[in-house]
């Protein structure tokens, strides 16, 4: 049985599986295994499934035993646990206090705000699954305090931790870079303009989405005084010290962001328990419920990556991408069906597993219709960003959904999330249509 | 008896996050203030994070807290509701199966051939893979004990519970 | 017939045009039997998964680099050793003999149930700085350094800092100062781009981190038919020529990029290289250790390998590189 075949079906079952209500990580792990194990066990022409056994398991177990053993990606528990502890340190809702007040006059003020912070927010970590971890713990809980419209407060912080990777720095770029022999910081810079453009969308789906339906977002009921509001922006002190500790140990040279997730708990729970709002009750509480959500996370990322090393080995992706060198198409059609098959393996996979499966194979391609290859990292980061909230697999989403609980349910963020995608999808032929937006900034430097 | 256990291995987890908050955090005072570091950091924060990620399984199995796609069971009655549930959790025993085989050869391996970690302290390669197994395989009684009980359930007619957290973060 | 090889790598560099011509050559060298599907950048198994990934058959074939397996790759890991040994092609030549001719070596890898195919290297390594220069070794001290295996262990005794990190990161930490200098070897120090980051970049002609090939599943390998095996083999030989050219040229074309990026190359002086060099006989000893565990005579291998070095130092000296025209 040719390997892009149970390829193919893979991809059908999962779809299918996933209708039926199977946890996520159980089916991307099974599907991935069960494919695995055909393959290697139908490799030399007849089922031998003795032979599939050893390489099958070690396939399972190397790729999610790394995944989660990983230096790097210990900033993902220590930003949730950074926004839990604020939380019950009372430093969140001091923040938003203040935004709310400020921005009372804006409808939907603090939703744009949330999405501005994750749009800071990523100028700082460079992933996109911490910006939304940390920005989703900090502010939909609070949103949704307010009375906000559950779709609105969770879909916007989603979406908006989708700039994590287009605004510099990104470890999307550095890894995009190095597989295609291009500048980094040039990449860098390409991305600052289609970043700002994504969050200069997201704000005005907001507009639009509150301007529609005012209730989605309600307004601070009473009269705001000058000195309340003074009175609001110094309470929120803890959070601009926060602040300037990230920003400045990272820009300063002090410590990397994954450093900076560790120092910032450090320092919040230092200044919680300072001011007499954190107990070690509370402390110990919070770390619960950041373990309890990190887990269901990192589960579906491992099945994730299982499901990518499967993949690999069904040659789907050489599959694909010859069919489109072979069908010769105009440099205008090429476009579009690149979008669609990133668009596709957004659905399912997750963005560094798309890059390593189809990168080797995209730019050779990519070079002989004479495209810019910094300009095609920003077109491709943004695709692989978009795929981060469209269903069924959207990692962004998940990590909101295990934020807020069951108070919201998954199909429900993602009913919110259709809003935001429409724009994405513009901001997207934008980027496509006008390569000036990205070559830009780095042409001037 | 699973219940404590599971509750315990919750807190072990918690342990796993503050050290490695704390860890990460000496690294870096280290560096700066005695330009000096730690030993085998990059190991340690490994060996923690398989401590804080894979403890937990069978208390957020236990909670029912995995992410699923509900757009389509929600609109089917509640008995066909349950039997996707159950089925759900049928192909979880399935899905976790080969990784707890392939656990179990990897720690037996890290602990007879005694593997260890290049590096300042030759740290041994046993712990994370242990703990590693430890915890899929809790997570896999978790769910086989949930699939009899729902099956038994169903059997007698009755529903099966939505999601009522077993373990609440606030109890202690 | 179809094989997969796993490298961890990006498909783009010399590593990667070296890995490409051994598929090319050992397709070639069986008329087109075999056709091998390589999976770049990890996507079966990260570098530090090589070994179990080959042995039990993720992929057919793979790289392995063998800083990440002390144990199980002990006997290679002497290519790793700081032995003033900074010529590639003479490192992969004297590493890609030692490792086809042992019988000692081909049997500790047979009980990993792995087969030596052939042998890259990285090339020399060296040290690239951002605010700080390195031209004698007193320079060193108080440096916050990203470090290679024993290079590094040699840079701390001399009192630097050394901070482990992923070499993804290097850019960032080089840029903010996190980091003074990085470690590494030309042409991966340009592919990374960090030319753009750092503003000296010093030749130290210390040694390199050669102990990094193709390793085959035994198991597989057994299977195939002798005229397949012998392809294989065949192509893995020819990869210190093919690489030797590849990664002296990229080598020299990476210090052309860094001065014309404005960055200052130093060459360390003899004296300062003594130092270095005296210094880290400590970790050679420690290597000793290891592969005496493992039941390597340890210092037949030294002895073999030193000699090798020699050998083909030597016939570099008189009938310079192969592909050098005109010459050999
Ligand atoms: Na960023
Ligand atoms: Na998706």
């Amino acid at each position: 049985m040719d390997p892009a075949l149970i390829g193919y079906a893979a991809f059908a079952s999962v779809i299918l599986l996933l209708a039926l209500r199977v946890p996520i990580a159980f089916v991307l792990a099974g599907v991935a295994t069960i494919g695995t194990f055909l393959i290697f066990a139908l490799r030399t022409g007849t089922f031998m499934p003795e032979r599939a056994l050893t390489p099958t398991t070690s396939l399972v177990f190397s790729n999610s035993f790394d995944l989660i053993h990983s230096y790097d990606l210990s900033m993902i528990p220590l930003f949730v646990a950074l926004g839990h502890i604020a939380y019950r340190a009372e430093i969140t809702t001091k923040i938003y206090h203040a935004a709310r007040v400020w921005l009372a006059p804006v409808p939907g003020g603090v939703a744009m705000a949330s999405v501005v912070g994750c749009g800071g927010f990523s100028a700082i970590t460079g992933s996109s699954i911490a910006c939304a971890s940390t920005m989703g713990r900090i502010c939909s809980p609070e949103m949704l305090r307010m009375g906000y419209d559950s779709r609105l407060a969770t879909a916007s912080v989603a979406a908006g931790g989708t700039l994590g990777s287009l605004i510099p720095p990104s470890v999307l770029f550095i890894i995009y870079g190095i597989f295609t022999e291009t500048s980094i910081s040039s990449l860098f810079l390409a991305g600052i303009l289609p970043g700002l453009l994504s969050l200069l969308g997201f704000v005005l789906v907001i507009f639009a989405w509150v301007s529609r339906d005012p209730s989605a977002a309600p307004k601070y009921a009473g009269t705001i005084t000058r000195s309340e509001k003074i009175e609001a922006a110094i309470a929120a002190w803890p959070a601009a010290l926060l602040f300037v500790i990230i920003v400045g140990g990272i820009y300063g040279g002090v410590f990397t962001a994954t450093e900076a997730a560790a120092v910032c708990v450090t320092a919040t729970v230092a200044i919680g328990f300072a001011q007499r709002k954190l107990t070690f009750r509370g402390l110990w509480n919070a770390v619960r419920e950041t373990c309890m959500q990190t887990t269901a996370i990192f589960l579906i990322a491992a099945a994730a990556k299982i499901f990518v090393a499967f993949t690999a080995l069904t040659g789907v992706a050489q599959d694909v991408v010859g069919a489109v060198q072979a069908a010769e198409l105009s440099p205008f059609l090429l476009l579009a069906a690149i979008a669609v098959i990133y668009l596709v393996l957004g659905m399912f996979l997750d963005p560094i597993g798309i890059m390593v499966l189809t990168l080797p194979l995209m730019v050779p391609l990519i070079e002989t219709y004479g495209f810019d290859l910094i300009w095609f990292g920003v077109v491709v980061i943004k695709l692989l960003e978009i795929g981060l909230i469209t269903p069924p697999v959207g990692l962004n989403v998940f990590v909101i959904a295990g934020v807020v609980g069951r108070e919201v349910p998954i199909d429900r963020i993602f009913s919110g999330i259709l809003r935001f995608l429409s724009v994405d999808v513009i901001v997207l032929i934008l980027i496509m249509a006008f390569p000036i937006l990205s070559l830009l900034i780095p042409g001037s430097m | 008896m699973l219940h404590r256990l599971e509750k315990l291995l919750l807190d072990l987890a918690v342990v796993a996050v503050l050290g490695l908050g704390l860890l990460i955090t000496a690294q870096v005072a280290m560096r700066t203030f005695l330009n000096s570091a730690v030993p085998d950091a990059i190991v340690m924060v490994g060996e923690l994070m398989v401590a804080a990620i894979v403890l937990p399984l069978a208390a957020v199995t236990a909670n029912r807290a995995h992410i699923a796609v509900e757009v389509v069971s929600n609109r089917l009655p509640q008995r066909a509701q349950d039997a996707l549930l159950v089925f759900g959790t049928l192909f979880g025993l399935l899905a976790l199966a080969p990784l707890i085989y392939s656990g179990w050869r990897e720690a037996h391996e890290a602990l007879v051939e005694g593997g260890y970690f290049f590096g300042d302290l030759n740290l041994p390669r046993w712990p994370g893979r242990v703990i590693f197994l430890f915890g899929v395989t809790l997570c896999w009684i978790r769910l086989a004990l949930m699939l009899v009980r729902d099956v038994g359930r169903m059997r007698r007619g009755e529903s099966i519970p939505a999601a009522e957290p077993v373990h609440r973060v606030e109890e202690v | 017939q179809s094989l997969f090889v796993g490298e961890a790598g990006p498909n783009r560099g010399a590593r990667a045009e070296a890995l490409q011509w051994f598929a090319d050559q050992a397709e070639e060298l069986t008329d087109g039997d075999l056709s091998l599907d390589i999976q770049w950048g990890g996507a079966l198994f990260k570098a530090n998964a090589a070994v179990s990934g080959i042995r039990d058959g993720i992929a057919d074939m793979g790289t392995i680099i063998a800083v990440y397996f002390p144990q199980e790759m002990v006997a290679y890991n002497i290519a790793d050793l700081p032995l003033q040994n900074p010529d590639a092609w003479v490192g992969m030549k004297a590493t890609d003999e030692l490792m086809r001719n042992s019988d000692a070596i081909a049997q500790n890898l047979a009980d990993q149930n792995l087969v030596y195919l052939g042998t890259f290297t990285t090339s020399a390594v060296h040290v690239g700085c951002k605010g700080a220069t390195i031209r004698s070794v007193d320079d060193i001290s108080g440096l916050k350094v990203r470090g290679v295996g024993a290079y590094g262990d040699t840079f701390r005794e001399f009192g630097a800092n050394m901070v482990p990190m992923s070499i993804y990161d290097a850019y960032q930490a080089l840029d903010t100062g996190l980091i003074d200098c990085s470690q590494g070897y030309s042409y991966a120090t340009a592919a990374l781009k960090q030319q753009e980051v750092i503003d000296s970049y010093t030749l130290m002609n210390w040694g390199q981190v050669g102990a990094l090939g193709i390793f085959a599943n035994k198991d597989v390998f057994d299977g195939l038919e002798p005229e397949v095996q012998e392809a294989l083999l065949t192509a893995g030989e020819g990869m210190a020529d093919e690489l030797g050219r590849l990664i002296t040229a990229d080598n020299e074309a990476a210090i052309e990029t860094m001065r014309e990026a404005g960055v200052e190359i130093i060459e360390l002086p003899d004296e300062e290289r003594q130092k270095l060099v005296e210094t880290s006989t400590q970790f050679i000893d420690e290597w000793k250790d290891r592969a005496g565990q493992a039941g390597l005579d340890a210092d037949a291998l030294l002895e073999e390998y030193r000699g090798l070095i020699d050998k083909y130092t030597q016939i570099r000296d008189e009938e310079g590189y192969p592909w050098e025209d005109g010459q050999g």
